[in-house]
């Protein structure tokens, strides 16, 4: 008789709408307390928050514009003020919350952000500067475009390293002085990576539950809880929410509580490339009832790998090793080369029986090299991947019937190697 | 003139057997670089042919087992060429980190068919002013220079920089010479001829094209000149890429004419020099910092290529715009809206045609270019 999956869903992530709602709530409202408000793109946040800002950021506004089911009017609006459809959808999602107010036209109010006094694009991907290019033509905001290179080769990172740590202390560090009117508070940004730091060690220890068979959890209940060492960061709040998460899989672990019910799942997977924000939901009903389990992926693993490595004493110093440094070389997993490595390292430490390769068609910057990273990839360790198309944000990039198709192929793919 | 046309078509027509018949005969080694900012000069001063890499002659087959078919069409060509060993007469590719998705090509590259020679650039797209992206850029290519030393086994002086720096101006020069007569003269050449002549020399020795270029100039003056009735348009983006042959013959046949352009394959790869100086790798790095014209696939904000637009489409009294856009690319996607509203603004008419690798229907663009030459005046 066929097994019927149920996802076991966790208490805890409950938690963390009201600490992502409060802190865009507080963004959106920070003008109207005298507050200055800056907007970030790739690793530029701290500075802002380090000098009190407030602070936006750009794939978690679209993550939160994709929670919110906010995403489809404002890319509608996007679209009506000229942009074509195959353009990045973060960059939609700004161009057409801009347009909505500066034209009138309604959208979701928890979708509107006040314009900021600065726009620090670390141009990580060149659409993070793109976009704020953009916003700068149309509304005048000022913009600060900083050059955050994507390393090709692992031996190109100590002087990529040097160059943006020299961006960020001849140039950053001074524009956030100016338009703050103060010198740049090196203290606070000390304080932001002490919580950082631990937040992120409660992280980990929760990805260990990950390695557990069955699984714990899944990268979806990660997926919702990622704002800790993302956009929250610096905020306390964190810690309490990852200890708090780290009792519950404790508590499953020792009930032996697997993340899909009755017992554990049948397949269990990598995710590449971004998280579909506004789709999180839909995969999880193509994925469960499958009895496929989703457990880690290059993006969600992002933020920070080696919390051991932050060094809050040296904190401008610290924050350019976490991105570039030979030991945590967060930037360099990202890269064709190093995302081998690292996948090579997931199928082991995570058991995997196969790879999904979201390719999205709005955002190009890891899709390119994907067919190539799932082949070297089966050839070296014999595990299939699939490549399934889409978009994190935007409907009309996704089909149902194409997902459903590749996952089947994933899934028969499997069977017959296990065979 | 026939002649000499001729000589500029040779490379174009097919790049493949011209170039590897060249490195035949010259025994010289041949490294492509991808569009749009590696300093050829660097590779020139090494003694080998730098050639830009082209979209390619034939449809896209085995390159679609490697890429997603919707990324842009030089990523997608170049992939399908390599895989296909059409450029395997390239002794090297030097690559960049130009846009997001021109950063993973090499990687392709390197797991089918890696040349003998390979590099990567990180070339700062941003400039404040600041220090620390001056010295990155120049550390850059002087890597470039050490490492095709090492692969040449030649000094590159800066003494031959200076030299190749010299004679690539005068391509430059000389092809700004031929565009200015095209603005004083609309329709002494066909679309068709100036792209070709462009893109020739992207693809042959710089001291043949200057020769070339020099004996056309003289023809091209001592010939007699009509004056044409078409309607005067720019051409605007097509970055990275050759339009179509076709597409131009089209613009002329519906009865306008091609006065200047930005695209790549155009003015944009001729538009600055480098100085001479006793530092030429400095000159080259500061050359990277020219803001002008305007690149979408940079992030400086002090310019505006909207505004750049309206204002030579004024100067020249053009009557509108016809944007190429590079189907796929994201600079010019993200930066289209803008233009299009600066333009409307300045009340200057213009209209979109997208350009994939392949032309998907050549009927459809048909029409709208027959409503935009209506717009403009004129049946």
């Amino acid at each position: 008789m066929d097994v019927k999956y149920k996802i076991n869903r966790l208490q805890t992530t409950n938690e963390i709408r009201p600490l992502v709602d409060k802190h865009w709530a507080d963004l959106r409202t920070a003008k109207e307390r005298g507050e200055l408000v800056a907007w970030a793109s790739g690793p530029s946040f701290i500075f802002a928050y380090a000098m009190g800002m407030k602070c936006h950021f750009m794939a978690g506004y679209a993550a939160y514009c994709g929670g919110i089911g906010a995403g489809e009017e404002v890319l509608k609006v996007a679209e009506m003020a000229g942009d074509l459809p195959e353009t990045c959808s973060y960059h939609r999602l700004h161009m057409g919350m801009g347009e909505a107010v500066a034209r009138g036209i309604p959208i979701n109010p928890q979708a509107i952000l006040p314009m900021p006094d600065l726009m620090v694009a670390g141009r990580l991907c060149p659409e993070m500067s793109h976009y704020a290019e953009g916003l700068h033509r149309r509304f005048g905001v000022r913009v600060l475009p900083i050059d955050l290179p994507g390393p090709y080769s692992m031996e190109d990172l100590p002087r990529i390293r040097e160059f943006v740590y020299r961006q960020f202390k001849e140039v950053v560090i001074p524009t956030f002085e100016e338009v703050c009117g103060k010198p740049f508070d090196y203290d606070r940004m000390s304080e932001i990576l002490r919580v950082l730091k631990e937040v992120a060690i409660l992280r980990n220890k929760c990805w260990e539950f990950f390695k557990d068979k069955p699984s714990r959890w899944t990268l979806w209940d990660y997926g919702v809880s990622i704002a800790p060492v993302f956009y929250l960061m610096g905020n306390p709040a964190g810690v309490t929410y990852y200890e708090k998460l780290l009792r519950e899989l404790q508590e499953r672990r020792e009930k032996g509580i697997p993340a899909i019910a009755p017992d554990g799942e049948k397949y269990r997977l990598y995710w590449d490339g971004w998280l579909p924000w506004a789709f999180l939901g839909k995969f999880m009903r193509k994925f469960i009832p499958n009895g496929a389990v989703v457990l880690c992926g290059r993006y969600p693993w992002e933020f920070f790998p080696h919390p051991e490595l932050i060094d809050p004493e040296h904190p401008v110093e610290s924050w350019a090793d976490l991105y570039y440094g030979m030991e945590s070389h967060l930037t360099y997993s990202f890269s064709p080369k190093g995302t081998i490595n690292l996948i090579g390292e997931l199928i082991k430490d995570y058991s995997l029986d196969g790879l999904i390769m979201f390719s999205s068609k709005t955002c190009r910057v890891m899709n390119l090299a994907q067919p190539e990273v799932m082949d070297v990839l089966d050839k070296k360790y014999g595990i299939p991947g699939v490549i399934v198309e889409g978009d994190m944000i935007d409907s009309a990039m996704i089909s149902d019937a194409q997902i459903e198709t590749r996952l089947q192929a994933i899934f028969e793919m499997i069977d017959s190697r296990r065979r | 003139m026939e002649e000499i046309m001729k000589q500029f078509v040779e490379y174009p027509s097919d790049p493949y057997t011209s170039i590897a018949k060249w490195k035949e005969n010259h025994k010289k080694k041949v490294i492509g670089v991808f569009p749009m900012w590696i300093p050829e000069e660097i590779i020139h001063a090494a003694g080998m042919l730098p050639v830009v890499m082209w979209r390619s002659n034939e449809a896209i087959t085995w390159g679609y087992k490697h890429v997603p078919p919707y990324n842009c069409p030089i990523n997608k060509s170049v992939v399908d060429d390599v895989v296909k060993g059409k450029l395997k007469f390239m002794d090297g590719m030097v690559f960049l980190r130009q846009c997001l998705q021109s950063q993973e090509v090499p990687f392709i590259v390197e797991n089918n068919r890696p040349p003998a020679f390979e590099e990567y650039l990180y070339l700062p797209p941003i400039y404040h002013g600041d220090k620390a992206s001056k010295d990155f850029t120049r550390d850059e290519f002087e890597k470039l220079r050490k490492r095709l030393e090492e692969f040449g086994g030649e000094e590159i002086t800066d003494e031959k920089l200076n030299e190749s720096i010299n004679i690539y101006n005068k391509n430059r020069s000389l092809l700004r010479k031929l565009y200015d007569l095209r603005k004083q003269k609309p329709g002494i050449l066909r679309g068709r001829d100036v792209l070709r002549i462009v893109w020739s020399s992207m693809l042959m020795p710089k001291e043949e094209h200057n020769k070339l270029l020099e004996s056309l100039l003289s023809e091209l003056e001592k010939n007699g000149y009509e004056p044409t009735k078409g309607k005067k348009v720019f051409l605007s983006g097509c970055l990275c890429i050759h339009p179509q042959l076709e597409l131009l013959d089209m613009i002329e046949d519906l009865g306008m004419v091609i006065v200047d352009d930005d695209i790549y394959v155009g003015y944009r790869y001729f538009a600055n020099d480098a100085e001479i100086t006793d530092d030429p790798i400095g000159a080259l790095m500061e050359r990277h910092f020219i803001k002008t014209p305007v690149d979408p696939a940079r992030g400086e904000i002090e310019v505006n290529w909207g505004k750049e637009l309206v204002g030579k489409v004024k100067k020249l009294h053009a009557d509108g715009i016809i944007t190429l856009l590079t189907k796929y690319c994201p600079p010019h996607l993200c930066y289209y809206p803008d233009i299009k509203v600066e333009l409307a603004d300045a009340g200057i008419p213009e209209v979109l045609i997208e350009v994939e690798h392949e032309i998907i229907s050549l009927e459809g663009i048909k029409t709208r270019l027959q409503s935009f030459k209506e717009m403009i005046g004129g049946f």
